[in-house]
């Protein structure tokens, strides 16, 4: 449909964008993102030859775009910018109207067919109720949705979006953005995206831009990954799996990354959700984990699996086999330092910590948040287990911070045995 | 268009014609000589004008000889051309406004006036005023290519470019126009007064040089739906079809002849360009096709106006003083309006 190959453009003879190549096939919905300054706008403006290229070709169903004239061009490729600046207090229907101009001739008026391709347009949009009204008066996210109408009454193959909804609020943005998505197979939309949770979840595929270049392209779950995250925006970020649509949901984190503990090798036993954010924390630093048993019932499982944490699991409510144990037993020695959360404890995953018992090798912290504690929901019910692992003399932590400092400690203390 | 504001279009338009239809008489009548309807109006107009075409003398149609002379002669043309220049000042101003999208913009805003101004003073310093209009005329259109070959780079001129570019020619023009000023010695009075602007030396030379501005005035109603969109911006209009750079050029083209041809006839007169958009825009809207005919009658009612004014009652002050002195107060009544909204 719409294939960009090899762009170069910019300003003052200097390239912005170099040797972009991707395309948009048809009905698609393809994103670029990337930090500030990595070009997406330039690449949009120069699809939209609004900027001159210099170098390589954007096609249109094989034909370059460059050769169309100006009003040919305004038939097949329309743009909503992030704002249009309305100095003049037009009319809705005058504004959405002006999308037929590159229909009409100098003299030629507006017809009956232009009125129909104008009113379902603004149907669409649903901004058919402001027809008459002045388009200073109305709302920055109903101005939004006149400028979409007015971009489909230009009947386009292809609509760009240049941040199309950076200005409004997350309903607009949602609304404006299902509207753009649900246009279907007749137009294929091209966006720049600030926000990467909406571009994850309306875009067919993302185009991830850095420097002025294409990073990576894919669907998605495919471009919005941890390791890209942190090497194209350098932030920390989960990503995890919107539970409603399976799109990536990306939960960019504040916190300081603990760098120290890179190539560290920790089991973490948790459940119910008490380790998933040290799994996302450490993963992060690098460290190499290993965690388990869990069950796949549980919120750290999921997290175990989206971050591909290597996880020993036993079905729900099933017992800790044997076998299970010894490959538990496996992964406890392979461990710099095993940290263990504060948690409820049941007879199903008591061997958990039975098994931390019976390695010595190990350091094990345990990690205690304020507001967390252990809860024996074994029969015996006297947290009986815990004084069998506060017995060996482990610190107990209750912040990430200490954890991380515990943990650094061992990893060190350990690099000076090998070194002996 | 809604069709309350096509209603309001019709009346406006039909209410500003009539108006300018009465005023044309009134002013054919007043001055400081007062010549009543019937001595002016012939009892057979049709015979008349077939005369007329035919080249013959329609002397014999008026009873009163004085009256068909000061009427025909000296104020006709007169009267004609403070229609014509009222009414390219304001087409020019709509032009001005909509394409730097700005309604603070005038018809002189890319140095039209200055150059103007410059041209004309420099034939009185050193011709002795001959060919006043023309060199005003060339000072004028002189002066907006200047600006816009300076603005372009790329074969592009940004309209804040050409803005301040416009500024600072005008500021250029305006030193030589001062250093002349300056030298002059007698002709100063004479620079004077054609800068304030009036229109007491009009001749019939000068309508038929003013015809140019309704030929102006249609081709920018011609433009009126690019110029529409342009007013929104440049890449906007560019994603709608519009060639914009092209469109700029014959936009400045058109108005700055149509704004030279109005200073060559009466000088800079200000306040018309201005005003009469302003105030046309909050009558009937932003929508350049409905601007551009109803600020052009309104604008050549308004100079009409000021001009029987100041030839009837106020002797001869130049009319460009009138437009001014009315003029901004009710611009800063305009401010003030807007600032409370």
């Amino acid at each position: 449909m719409i294939d960009v190959d090899d762009l170069c453009a910019g300003y003052g003879g200097e390239d912005i964008i170099r040797e972009i190549a991707f395309g948009a096939g048809k009905g698609e919905f393809v994103g670029i993102i990337g930090p500030n300054g990595s070009g997406k706008t330039t690449l949009l403006k120069a699809i939209s030859r609004v900027l001159d290229i210099s170098g390589g070709v954007v096609t249109l169903e094989g034909r370059a775009l460059k050769d169309f004239g100006q009003k040919e061009l305004a038939r097949v490729v329309s743009v909503v910018p992030q704002e249009t600046a309305m100095n003049f207090s037009y009319i809705v229907g005058d504004i959405v109207m002006m999308g037929r101009f590159p229909y009409k001739g100098r003299f030629t008026k507006e017809d009956a067919d232009d009125y129909r391709i104008v009113r379902e347009a603004m149907e669409v949009t649903n901004v058919a109720h402001l027809k008459d009204r002045k388009v200073t008066e109305i709302s920055g996210g109903e101005r939004q949705r006149v400028i979409i109408a007015r971009a489909l009454a230009q009947q386009p193959k292809v609509i760009l979006l240049d941040e199309a909804t950076a200005h409004l609020d997350i309903n607009h943005q949602v609304e404006i953005l299902s509207i753009i998505r649900d246009l279907g197979e007749a137009v294929t939309k091209i966006g720049v995206f600030h926000d990467l949770n909406l571009a994850a979840e309306f875009c067919d595929r993302i185009v991830l831009m850095s420097e002025g270049q294409v990073r990576a392209i894919g669907t998605p779950a495919e471009v919005l990954t941890m390791e890209h995250l942190r090497d194209e925006y350098g932030i920390t970020a989960m990503v995890q799996t919107n539970p409603v649509t399976g799109r990536p949901l990306i939960v960019p984190l504040s916190e300081e990354v603990p760098f120290a503990l890179h190539g560290a090798r920790i089991h973490i036993i948790s459940g119910g959700g008490t380790g998933a954010g040290l799994m996302y924390m450490l993963t992060a630093a690098g460290c190499i984990l290993t965690t388990g048993v869990l069950s796949p019932m549980d919120s750290d499982y999921a997290a175990a699996k989206q971050l591909g944490i290597p996880c020993i699991s036993v079905p729900a409510f099933a017992n800790i086999t044997t076998a299970v144990c010894d490959e538990l037993g496996a992964y406890l020695d392979e461990a710099d330092v095993i940290i263990l959360t504060a948690m409820p404890v049941g007879e199903g995953n008591l061997p958990n910590i039975q098994a931390i018992t019976s390695t010595r090798r190990s350091r094990l912290v345990l990690y205690v948040p304020p507001g967390e504690e252990f809860t024996d929901c074994t029969p015996a019910g006297d947290n009986s287990f815990l004084a069998a692992i506060r017995a060996a003399g482990c610190p107990v932590v209750s912040s990430r911070n200490e954890l991380y400092l515990e943990v650094e400690r061992w990893v060190n203390v350990q690099k000076c045995c090998k070194c002996d | 268009m809604p069709e309350t504001s096509r209603v309001r279009t019709i009346s406006v338009i039909t209410v500003l014609t009539t108006m300018l239809i009465c005023a044309f008489f009134f002013a054919l009548s007043l001055g400081p000589t007062t010549v009543p309807f019937a001595e002016f109006i012939p009892d057979d107009p049709l015979g008349m004008f077939a005369t007329l075409f035919s080249g013959g003398d329609i002397t014999k149609f008026f009873s009163d000889q004085t009256s068909y002379l000061i009427v025909y002669s000296i104020r006709l043309p007169r009267v004609i051309a403070a229609i014509l220049v009222g009414a390219g000042l304001a087409a020019a101003g709509v032009a001005m406004q909509g394409l730097f999208r700005n309604s603070m913009a005038d018809p002189y805003i890319i140095g039209t006036s200055a150059g103007g101004a410059f041209g004309a003073a420099f034939t009185i310093v050193f011709m002795g005023g001959l060919f006043l209009p023309v060199f005003a005329f060339l000072g004028a259109i002189g002066s907006t290519f200047l600006v816009y070959a300076i603005a372009t780079r790329h074969g592009r001129a940004s309209v804040e470019t050409l803005l301040l570019t416009g500024i600072a020619i005008s500021m250029f023009f305006s030193s030589i126009l001062s250093f002349l000023m300056y030298s002059a010695g007698k002709s100063l009075h004479q620079i004077v007064f054609w800068l304030m602007g009036g229109f007491w030396n009009v001749s019939w030379n000068d309508v038929w040089l003013g015809l140019l501005i309704p030929i102006g005035g249609i081709l920018l109603i011609a433009l009126a739906r690019d110029l529409n969109i342009l007013s929104l911006g440049e890449e906007d209009a560019l994603h709608l079809g519009v060639n914009v750079e092209q469109f700029k050029r014959i936009l400045l083209f058109i108005s700055s002849a149509v704004t030279a041809v109005a200073v060559s006839i009466a000088g800079s007169i200000g306040f018309i360009g201005l005003i009469t958009p302003h105030v046309m825009r909050l009558i009937v809207g932003p929508d350049h096709r409905i601007l551009f005919p109803t600020s052009m009658l309104a604008g050549g009612l308004f100079l009409l106006m000021a001009d029987t004014l100041t030839r009837s009652f106020l002797g001869e002050m130049p009319v460009g003083v009138i437009t001014s002195f009315v003029g901004a107060p009710f611009f800063i009544l305009l401010l003030r309006r807007r600032m409370r909204a």
